[in-house]
């Protein structure tokens, strides 16, 4: 293959790219750099994942290294963001912040070459100068750069608005609502959350995102609610809880094998939240959906029992 | 002169399979309970054959049928079930009929275990375990075997024991090393069983039941629940009487009839099914990178349901043979 022809950027559509990926396209965009996603996640994706990873991590990292496998040779650079933070005190889980390196060193034999954007504030890096310097690595000029990153995180919020606001109007809907709780890159994985959702949409509940909700209201939330969690997506994710929670007649808590930030959170959430039913489910490398459907089917039938709409 | 309505629950769990027929006062007109031996087709066949027996088809017919336990949607589809429930509903549903004081169910089958909260007869809360099967019936039967002793037996020997011997509970593969550890070091065997029901127990306080406010009256069932020596070891653990129920096996099944009398399908329900051929057959569907396992069921060569298709792409066509 011509390799002027193939696309500048690979992103993998895994990972945090469901909770920043409308940043990064943005900013590819506005610069005119042409990019190309993975496919949707399937099983022989993580079927390759899981045998390109660390046979200890999580399975969404698992995923993550198989999304990369299917781009690697098919663009010129596959672009792994390093979020490591935004500050003393707002942390990423260091999941992210290894994938990179990780990657890199994963697929050291493939002459693959990778870009990343390297988010780290504590180290002079902020979000602003990090895609400052990843715009002048892919040639153009610093000032170009800080624009797109500008237009971008504008978008990035317009989208979380949306994504509000649309809720919001689902949330006035009538019937059961379930609000279901977890990485948006667990919840939008159309192999790993997206069967789970699509089961309580043909149950009959009205499903509401805890993700769906703009960054900075979710964690003004969470920090009354527990001022010390310590990773600021794991503090998006209760926050969207306590935010969406009235609306909601019980909570799912989706979590991915072993995901140490979440153990912590859906742990202080089971235990503080009293008085609302609350099914935490965890997933793993099974293929089969037979205990996901039993416990969410019981679930649903425990709300209806409380609603007294049970037959 | 007309027959009067009966209903049929049938709960095949991944030990044991369960029938009953109720009628519409919820008494129970026919009984039965056998193992599945990893054959939930046959299992069932040959328990409708048992009941068909016990069952007088001149005065009742059976017009709702529900089923449940794990292999509900196999069995539900060759029996033609009006219902197809969760077994945590349908034990919530049985055991409040006939315990309607009830405050929490304990449940401990041969792969999981569960509790259910009740409160003024509404099941409130419940939890599961999780995937791994730990404590439940298959660890058991595996300590039973090892210590050269019927699963039935456990029980009795436990009771004989003054000071059980302390267990590591955590995983069921812990507590098999453990128990070898203590094996060998010369605890004696009464002790050491009364341990392993004790650690049965204290894991599932512990995991299942965690952060779960336990109230009296509390119901213990399922396979485990036959086991006196576990019996006496949530008794002490929890501080309160356990009822265990002479049909607490039956409540699942019980569970299913009561929601198919409660459902408003009717059908008629014909014991013709047990001499039928059903063949089941898994299929890797291929159309994409999911590859979905897709189970197929035949009844005399035709196909009748399928599932396990994440897309269209994977939906059986009704004119498949059960021999490609």
């Amino acid at each position: 293959m011509n390799e002027s022809r193939m696309p500048a950027i690979g992103i993998p559509r895994a990972m945090l790219y469901y909770r920043y990926g409308a940043l990064w396209e943005q900013f590819l965009q506005a610069l005119g750099v042409s990019f190309q996603l993975s496919p949707p996640s399937s099983r022989g994706i993580l079927e390759t994942g899981t045998r390109l990873a660390p046979d200890e991590s999580c399975l969404s990292l698992k995923m993550f290294m198989g999304h990369v496998d299917t781009l690697v040779g098919r663009c010129e650079r596959i672009l792994i963001p390093r979020y490591s933070n935004y500050g003393y005190t707002e942390l990423f889980c260091t999941r992210y912040e290894g994938l990179y390196d990780q990657a890199r060193n994963i697929f050291r034999s493939s002459g693959q070459r990778f870009i990343t954007c390297n988010i780290d504030a504590q180290n002079g890096s902020p979000e602003a100068k990090a895609f400052e310097l990843f715009g002048v690595e892919l040639g153009f000029s610093a000032r170009q750069s800080r624009r797109a990153w500008q237009e971008a995180s504008k978008a990035l919020k317009q989208k979380q608005k949306a994504e509000e606001q649309s809720q919001k109007e689902l949330a006035a809907k009538p019937g059961m609502k379930v609000l279901i709780a977890g990485h948006s890159y667990i919840l939008s994985d159309p192999y790993l959350g997206m069967p789970i959702l699509d089961c309580l949409v043909s149950s009959g509940a009205v499903t509401l995102r805890a993700d769906a909700l703009e960054s900075e209201t979710a964690r003004k939330a969470c920090a009354k609610f527990s001022p010390t969690c310590r990773w600021i997506v794991s503090e998006e994710i209760v926050g969207g809880v306590l935010h969406w929670k009235e609306k909601a007649d019980g909570i799912i808590l989706v979590s991915a094998f072993p995901c140490g930030p979440d153990s912590m959170t859906n742990e202080l959430l089971i235990r503080r939240l009293k008085g609302m039913p609350i099914l935490p489910l965890v997933l793993d490398t099974q293929s089969g959906m037979a205990g996901v459907e039993t416990r969410i089917e019981s679930f649903l039938d425990i709300i209806r029992f409380q609603r007294g709409d049970m037959v | 002169m007309s027959k009067l309505n009966a209903f049929l629950g049938i709960d095949v769990g991944s030990i044991s399979t369960k029938a009953v027929i109720l009628d519409e006062g919820n008494a129970i007109l026919a009984q039965e309970y056998i193992w599945t031996e990893g054959n939930p087709i046959g299992a069932v066949k040959k328990l409708l054959g048992l009941l068909e027996k016990q069952f007088d088809p001149e005065s009742w017919q059976i017009v709702g049928v529900g089923a449940t336990g794990s292999a509900r949607r196999l069995v539900g589809s060759i029996v033609g079930a009006t219902v197809v429930k969760n077994e945590i509903t349908a034990h919530a549903v049985g055991t409040t009929t006939f315990h309607p004081d009830v405050r929490t169910i304990l449940e401990i089958g041969g792969q999981d275990s569960k509790i259910i909260l009740v409160e003024n007869g509404i099941a409130v809360d419940y939890a599961m375990n999780t995937l791994c099967a730990a404590g439940t019936g298959a660890f058991l039967s595996s300590q039973a075997r090892r210590l050269g002793i019927e699963v039935e037996e456990m029980g009795q020997y436990a009771l004989r024991s003054t000071h059980p011997t302390m267990i590591a509970a955590r995983c069921t593969v812990f507590a098999e090393s453990d128990l070898v550890h203590k094996i060998q070091m010369g605890h004696p065997r009464e002790d050491i069983i009364a341990g392993v029901c004790r650690a049965v127990a204290s894991n599932y306080i512990n995991n299942v039941g965690k952060g779960k406010k336990i109230c009296s009256p509390v119901v213990f069932q399922g396979g485990v629940s036959k086991n006196v020596g576990v019996v006496r070891a949530f008794e002490d653990l929890l501080g309160c009487p356990v009822i265990v129920d002479d049909n607490g096996h039956l409540m699942g099944a019980t569970g299913a009839a009561i929601l198919a009398r409660r459902s408003l399908k009717r059908t008629q329900f014909d014991f013709s099914v047990e001499n039928m051929e059903f063949v089941t057959r898994e299929r890797n569907c291929g159309g994409c990178s999911n590859n979905c396992e897709v189970i197929c069921v035949y009844r005399n060569g035709r196909l009748i349901d399928f599932w396990g298709n994440r897309c269209e792409r994977g939906a059986a066509r009704t004119d498949e043979t059960p021999h490609p």
